[in-house]
Parts: C-alpha cells; sequence; structure tokens
C-alpha cells in the first residue's frame, strides 16, 4: 500500500528531528477540532450535553482498541504515559497491600535504562520498603535476561516492568521473553510501550501482556491523554479517587478533546508498517553517510533491533549541547538526552546505565526521525551535521594547541 | 575616546540571567538589527535554601530567572539556551569563597564569576555558536583609548558602576563584548524594559550575593564546610589582647564589622582582623580601621601602568575610589594611599582606574 507524505502542523521552518520527545500534530486533527471543543459538556452529565462527548470519548475508545489489537474495557485514559505507568506500578501495590498479599510478592523489578515515570515511581516503592531489582543492559542495547531470571527465581516478584522499547537508543526489547519468563515465575508484567505506538505494529491480542501505556502525544495526536492498558480480570487501586470514570479505575472528568483526537490518529494505524520501512531506510541511510564522513562515529545499542527512526549516536570530540544549540539555530530540533523539564541538560542516565562514560553520553546526540521526516530533511540535516562537527572540532585542535604550548 | 560602533548584522551571544538589565541587553541588540542568541548559566540551584516548594529529589527543575530569561527570549523570538554550569560554579566561586572566608578574608564572589564563567565559559560558547560578539548586560562600557587600544570604562551610571567586577578580564577578549546597557542609566532601563512589555520590567535589583539566601553567610559557610569544622574562638581587644568573649567561628565575622559581635564596651567596636590561625578575632575602636597601605597580590593589567603612577583606586565595590600612588612588586603592587582609607579588608579586589578608564587590579592581602 501506498500513502501521501504525511502532513503535520508546521511551527516555523524547523525540520523536527526529536519525534521520540514528542511528535508534531497530526494536520489531519485540526479540521476536527472545533467539533470537538464544540462538545465542552461532562460526559458524565445526563442531560443532553453530555452524549456527545460520551459518544466521542466511545468512539475514540473503540478506534485505539482496534488499534493496540484489546478490547475496548481494558483501555483506561489517564493524563498520560508518566501517569499510566504509575498507574500500573502503584496500582498493583496498593492492591497487593490492600489484600495483605504484600508479604509474599515483595519485589519488583524493572530495567535500568526505563523511563524516569517508572524509574522514580520504582525508587518511592524502594522507600516504602519494597525490595526492587533493576536489570542490567548492556552498551549494545542488550537486556541481561539471565539476570532477569534469577531476580525472578531469589523472590517471589509482584510486577516486572520492562519497556518495549528504549526512548533513547531505541533498542527493542525482547518483550516476548520478559512475559514468558515473568508469568513462569508468578509474575505479571506491565510494559511502557510509548515509544512503540506508529513505529512498529504489534497486537496486544498476542503480546502476555498484563498492563501497558501508551502515550497520545507520541503519535502525532494532542498532550494530555494517556492509556493505561490493563488486561481483563486484573486488579488494579486507582491513584486517583473520585467519580467512577474509567469504570472507577481513573477518577476526573474526561479530556474529550485529547480522548478524540488520539481515537482519531487511531485510524491511521495502517499507515504504520509503510512508515516503519520508509523511515528505517532512512535511518540507515543516515547512520551509513553519517559513518562515512564523520570519524568516530559510534551508534549506541546497535547491537539489537532497533525501532525505526531511533538513533543515539556518540560523536566524538563534540560536546553534545554545544551541537544541539548549533544545528538549532541551523533549523534542526535534535535532543541530546530525554527532554528535561529545565532545558538543562545532564548526561542521560539512560547511556550512563549501558555503560558509557560521562564524556561519551555528553557527545551523544538522540535523533528520532516521524511521520512528517522527509528524504531531504535527512540529506540537508547531514551536511549540516558534517560543517558543524567539523568546526567544532576545530576549537578543540585550537584548544589542544595551546595546552601544548603552556606545557 | 569615542563610543566603538556596533557593526549590524552579526551574531550576538547574549548572557541573559532573567534580571533587567541584560533582558534590556538582548532587546536593545534586536532592534539594532543584530541577529541575537540568548543563553543562561545554570549555575546554582537557588531552591536547594530558598524555595518553600520542595520538588522531590528536584535535579531537573529550574528556577524562576532562567524561567524569566526564557520568557523574554519568547518575547523577542530569539534562540534561547540554557547551560548547566553548576559543576564549574561550584569549583571556581563557591569553593573558593567559603575557602577565602575560612582564611578570615572577606571575599566578592562576582570577580570570579566574571573571570570563569561569563568571560571565559561564554567567550567559549560565543566562538562555538559561531557568534561574532558577546554581550551581558553590565554597566561598563567598551571604548577606544587613546593608544588606539579597546579598553573597558566606567558606565554613565555611576551608581551602578560595575567595572570594579571586570578587571581580570582577559584584554584580548575585550574587542569580543558589547555592553549595550553601558551607556544609560538604571532609570533609562527600566523604561525601556516597560516599552518594550518585558516582564521583568519591575523586578528588583538583585543586591547582594546570588547564592546566599535569606538565612544569611553563617549558615551558608555551615552548610558548605560542615558545622564539625567551624572551630570557636576568642575575641580580644585591640591593642592589649584582653579577651572580651567566645565565638563560635571566624566565618560569623568580617572586617569592619560592628553589629552582631556580642559584646558591650565604652565604645564602638569593631572586627579590624581576623587570624584564622589562632581563630582569634581582634575588636577595637573604629580609628584602628583606618590605613594608608595596601599590598596586592595577583595582578591583571589591562593597560600599560608605570611604576610610580598615581591612579585612582576602589578597594570595594560600593567604594568612592581614592588616590593611591602604585608601586609595583614581585608579587603584586603595593599601594599607598593619599588620604587613610577605612577597612581595606583582605579578600577583596583593589581595582584602578585612570579617570574613567579600567586599567587593572589585584587581591588585596
Amino acid at each position: 500500500m501506498s500513502f501521501q507524505p504525511f502532513e503535520t502542523v508546521q511551527k516555523g521552518q524547523q525540520i523536527y528531528l526529536d519525534n521520540n520527545a514528542t511528535t508534531p500534530v497530526a494536520a489531519l486533527l485540526v479540521p476536527h477540532l472545533e467539533n470537538w471543543v464544540a462538545e465542552w459538556g461532562n460526559a458524565s452529565s445526563i442531560h443532553q450535553s453530555g452524549r456527545g462527548p460520551k459518544t466521542l470519548i466511545r468512539e475514540a475508545r473503540n478506534h485505539l482498541a482496534d488499534l493496540l489489537g484489546c478490547h475496548p474495557l481494558e483501555i483506561v485514559f489517564t493524563a498520560g504515559g508518566s501517569e499510566a505507568n504509575n498507574l500500573a506500578i502503584k496500582g498493583v501495590y496498593e492492591q497487593l497491600a490492600v489484600s495483605g498479599e504484600l508479604e509474599n510478592k515483595s519485589r519488583f523489578i524493572c530495567s535500568q535504562v526505563e523511563h524516569p515515570s517508572v524509574m522514580k515511581t520504582m525508587d518511592y516503592l524502594k522507600d516504602k520498603g519494597v525490595d526492587v531489582v533493576t536489570v542490567p543492559v548492556s552498551r549494545e542495547g542488550v537486556l541481561d535476561l539471565e539476570f532477569l531470571e534469577d531476580a525472578l527465581k531469589q523472590a517471589p516478584t509482584a510486577l516486572v516492568s520492562v519497556m518495549i522499547a528504549n526512548n533513547e537508543t531505541g533498542s527493542v526489547f525482547p518483550i516476548e521473553k520478559v512475559i514468558e519468563l515473568s508469568h513462569k515465575y508468578g509474575a505479571l508484567v506491565h510494559s511502557d510501550m510509548v515509544q512503540a505506538l506508529g513505529k512498529i505494529p504489534f497486537s496486544l491480542k498476542n503480546l502476555n501482556v498484563d498492563f501497558a501505556s501508551f502515550s497520545s502525544h507520541k503519535f502525532y495526536s494532542l498532550k494530555g491523554c494517556g492509556i493505561l492498558f490493563s488486561r481483563k480480570g486484573n486488579q488494579l487501586v486507582s491513584l486517583i479517587h473520585g467519580g467512577a470514570q474509567e469504570r472507577s479505575r481513573r477518577a476526573g472528568t474526561e479530556n474529550t478533546l485529547a480522548i478524540a483526537a488520539f481515537g482519531e490518529m487511531a485510524r491511521q494505524k495502517d499507515r504504520i508498517p509503510f512508515e516503519q520501512q520508509r523511515i528505517r531506510e532512512l535511518r540507515d541511510g543516515l547512520e551509513k553517510k553519517m559513518k562515512e564522513s564523520i570519524s568516530g562515529v559510534e551508534v549506541t545499542g546497535a547491537g539489537v533491533e532497533r525501532l525505526p527512526g531511533s538513533m543515539s549516536v556518540l560523536i566524538p570530540g563534540v560536546d553534545g549541547e554545544t551541537l544541539l544549540m548549533n544545528l538549532d539555530m541551523k533549523g534542526f530540533s535534535v535532543s541530546t538526552g530525554a527532554a528535561c523539564s529545565s532545558g538543562s541538560p545532564e548526561p542521560s542516565p539512560v547511556l550512563l546505565a549501558m555503560g558509557l562514560s560521562r564524556d561519551e553520553a555528553q557527545s551523544s546526540l538522540r535523533l528520532g526521525l516521524g511521520w512528517s521526516t522527509r528524504a531531504e530533511d535527512v540529506d540537508r540535516f547531514l551536511q549540516q551535521l558534517i560543517v558543524t562537527v567539523e568546526r567544532l572540532r576545530s576549537f578543540n585542535d585550537e584548544a589542544s594547541e595551546v595546552s601544548k604550548e603552556s606545557v | 575616546m569615542s563610543e566603538v560602533e556596533n557593526p549590524k548584522k552579526e551574531r550576538v551571544l547574549v548572557a541573559m540571567s532573567g534580571g533587567v538589565d541584560s533582558s534590556v541587553a538582548a532587546a536593545l541588540l534586536v532592534e539594532q538589527g543584530y541577529d541575537v542568541v540568548g543563553i543562561t548559566m545554570q549555575v546554582w540551584d537557588y531552591t536547594k535554601n530558598e524555595c518553600e516548594i520542595t520538588e522531590g529529589h528536584g535535579t531537573c527543575c529550574s528556577s524562576t530567572d532562567v524561567d524569566d530569561a526564557r520568557a523574554v527570549a519568547d518575547r523577542l523570538d530569539i534562540p534561547f539556551y540554557v547551560m548547566n554550569c553548576e559543576a564549574k560554579f561550584q569549583q571556581a566561586v563557591i569553593d573558593d569563597f567559603v575557602n577565602t572566608y575560612m582564611q578570615g578574608k572577606t571575599p566578592i564572589p562576582c570577580v570570579n564569576c566574571n573571570t570563569y564563567l561569563k568571560f571565559d565559559h561564554l567567550i567559549r560558547k560565543m566562538k562555538e555558536l559561531d557568534c561574532d560578539w558577546l554581550a551581558t548586560g553590565h554597566y561598563a562600557k567598551v571604548v577606544e583609548s587613546k593608544t588606539g587600544r579597546l579598553a573597558i570604562q566606567t558606565s554613565t551610571d555611576d551608581w551602578k558602576d560595575q567595572t570594579y567586577f571586570l578587571f581580570t578580564l582577559n584584554p584580548e577578549v575585550i574587542p569580543k563584548l558589547l555592553f549595550p546597557v553601558g551607556g544609560m542609566k538604571k532609570a533609562e532601563v527600566r523604561k525601556i524594559a516597560e516599552e518594550k512589555n518585558l516582564i521583568v520590567a519591575r523586578k528588583k535589583d538583585s543586591t547582594g550575593i546570588c547564592f546566599i539566601g535569606k538565612s544569611g553567610y553563617s549558615n551558608f559557610i555551615e552548610q558548605q564546610v560542615g558545622r564539625e569544622n567551624l572551630l570557636p574562638g576568642k575575641l580580644r581587644l585591640y591593642p592589649g589582647g584582653d579577651v572580651m568573649a567566645e565565638h563560635t567561628g571566624i566565618h560569623n565575622f568580617t572586617y569592619g564589622q560592628r553589629k552582631g559581635l556580642g559584646v558591650s564596651y565604652s565604645e564602638p567596636l569593631y572586627v579590624l582582623k581576623i587570624d584564622p590561625e589562632t581563630n582569634d578575632v581582634w575588636l577595637g575602636e573604629e580609628k584602628y580601621l583606618y590605613s594608608q597601605s595596601a599590598r596586592l597580590h595577583t595582578m591583571n593589567w589591562l593597560d600599560d601602568v608605570e611604576d610610580g603612577e598615581t591612579l585612582r583606586v576602589k578597594i570595594r565595590f560600593a567604594h568612592q575610589g581614592a588616590e593611591a600612588r602604585v608601586k609595583k612588586t614581585p608579587e603584586g603592587v603595593d599601594l599607598e594611599f593619599l588620604e587613610p582609607q577605612r577597612a581595606i579588608t583582605p579578600g577583596q579586589a583593589a581595582v584602578m582606574y585612570r579617570s574613567q578608564q579600567l586599567v587593572g587590579g589585584g587581591w588585596i592581602l
């Protein structure tokens, strides 16, 4: 199947190559926005203004269930991916605490390269006395499954949380094996699948995961909506107490606009395999040319299958932050690691956990190509990258000559 | 001397602190047609001691000042970046500040911040970001001196003049600097901020040392070095040496201090000398604070100075300046003031001017 180029809402002339942080909003959503805003009623209202939003949410839920390969009622709408991750982990913990099973299942496991919303939630449980174990990932991006199995054997485990793919390197983890192992030892499995949506086709029907998190703004939709997939029969204590929305799993009046937009994007399901292949070719071509034209370039986590558009490249002798600023001023949005709320980056904890040194992590650039990325964007980016790296490296030569002189 | 004309359409990196001066500096540069890039150095996590909102383990929270700088950049529609310089600031500014205090001296950290962060780190960033100029919101001017060299001159606003903090500049850097508000008075700067609708227009001037919170110097030093490393000592009366009281650490005192000494005497007493070896703090009458000479070390010169030349010297930021003869020594300079000066304080800088021109300075021993 062939598709027209994907149009997004453009801000300025910037070429956006940071699709793992967020994605631009799909142009196809824009004509709907006014109609959706008009449905400002409370979906829980009995009078007529509640009917429209309720229907929008229901339709969106159906489209999304179709996209994910699950039952509509297995979808819990949240305010985003971070909340979904929190809900899965704390929800399971609270459930065990309430039912008195915590003593029998006191261990929680996650990988060392999870998103902060998983990592920090695990830290929170650790502070509460939970036995949290983190599974290492090699520099090549390989998750240590033996370590995982040992950890599962040692102590009865409540939950294993492993992301399907890393948000910085794009490394895809063997989630089927993680699920198989964890279930063998009686543990539930949660997977942060935020980065997978729209990048690789999958179906929750075939994946025996118990919980999975998704986010609308990583899928060309609006900010403010996430999903926790919770398989039928799972017991979960809600984080937000209040009304009976989302079948009492998440209180609070629904974000109709963001949910409707997310649902509309779900109808683009058929486009995913097409983009997967197109973007992979772009990425592979870019990596190849980068290695040919810039000395010392290394792709982190290239030892395993990766998400099609993701790459984390180590460019020795260049400060990633400075490179980012230069590229930004030339019209290219890239990043050095996970987006930081202060905009003042520290070396990426993910890269450090994978065994890169501080210097290496600080010389790394993260790219996320997306549906809106065109071949000519990548070519123009590469040209500017080569020039900029050369220029920045020339300052190092100057500096080392000066220091030689002073010696 | 004439003001240096600013060539247009070149790229300038402007250091934006989130205050009114650097915000207006950026706005003026945009108006003058430069291609302006804003940068903020995140140097200190001000939330650590000040903020009442605790942000968890907060390694990724940004200060209001950074947010203000960003909002101004957004209004001006210029690129804006935040650089994390906390490690460098700790090492070059905080550690030195604490060490100086522990030596019984009174440090002036703003100079090191200029030396090691603004006019070293940022000069490098300027080149790396392909900029032709580095601009700051300092009240200072760059002018052509009689010898044809570029020099630093005091600002139009005498009250705000910040050239005192610039004496350690590398002279090679001066041709790259722009001080857009240096030719203005503070009131004009605020007016421009109002006219341009910058959200910082009414923001209070920062006074004192940026990283010292409401809890004061002593608490800061205690946090940095640990209470257990601060030794008690004696308050002695000069010149006899009678012990007047005990104290809990020399970090509680600065030269010339009168308030909070916790002793009573027939005359008002002042701190005259702090001895880090014995932890003795000497108190005495005001007349003993006056001295006519000072010994300086680690000089930086921005222009040629003849041995024996008489220059105007400021011995602290708020000092009016006084005439002194400059005698060069192997370590630095010996100053001989024409009039006695009050509280020439070790750890402060002595900064020299020929008329309005900054010619250099050194540290008071």
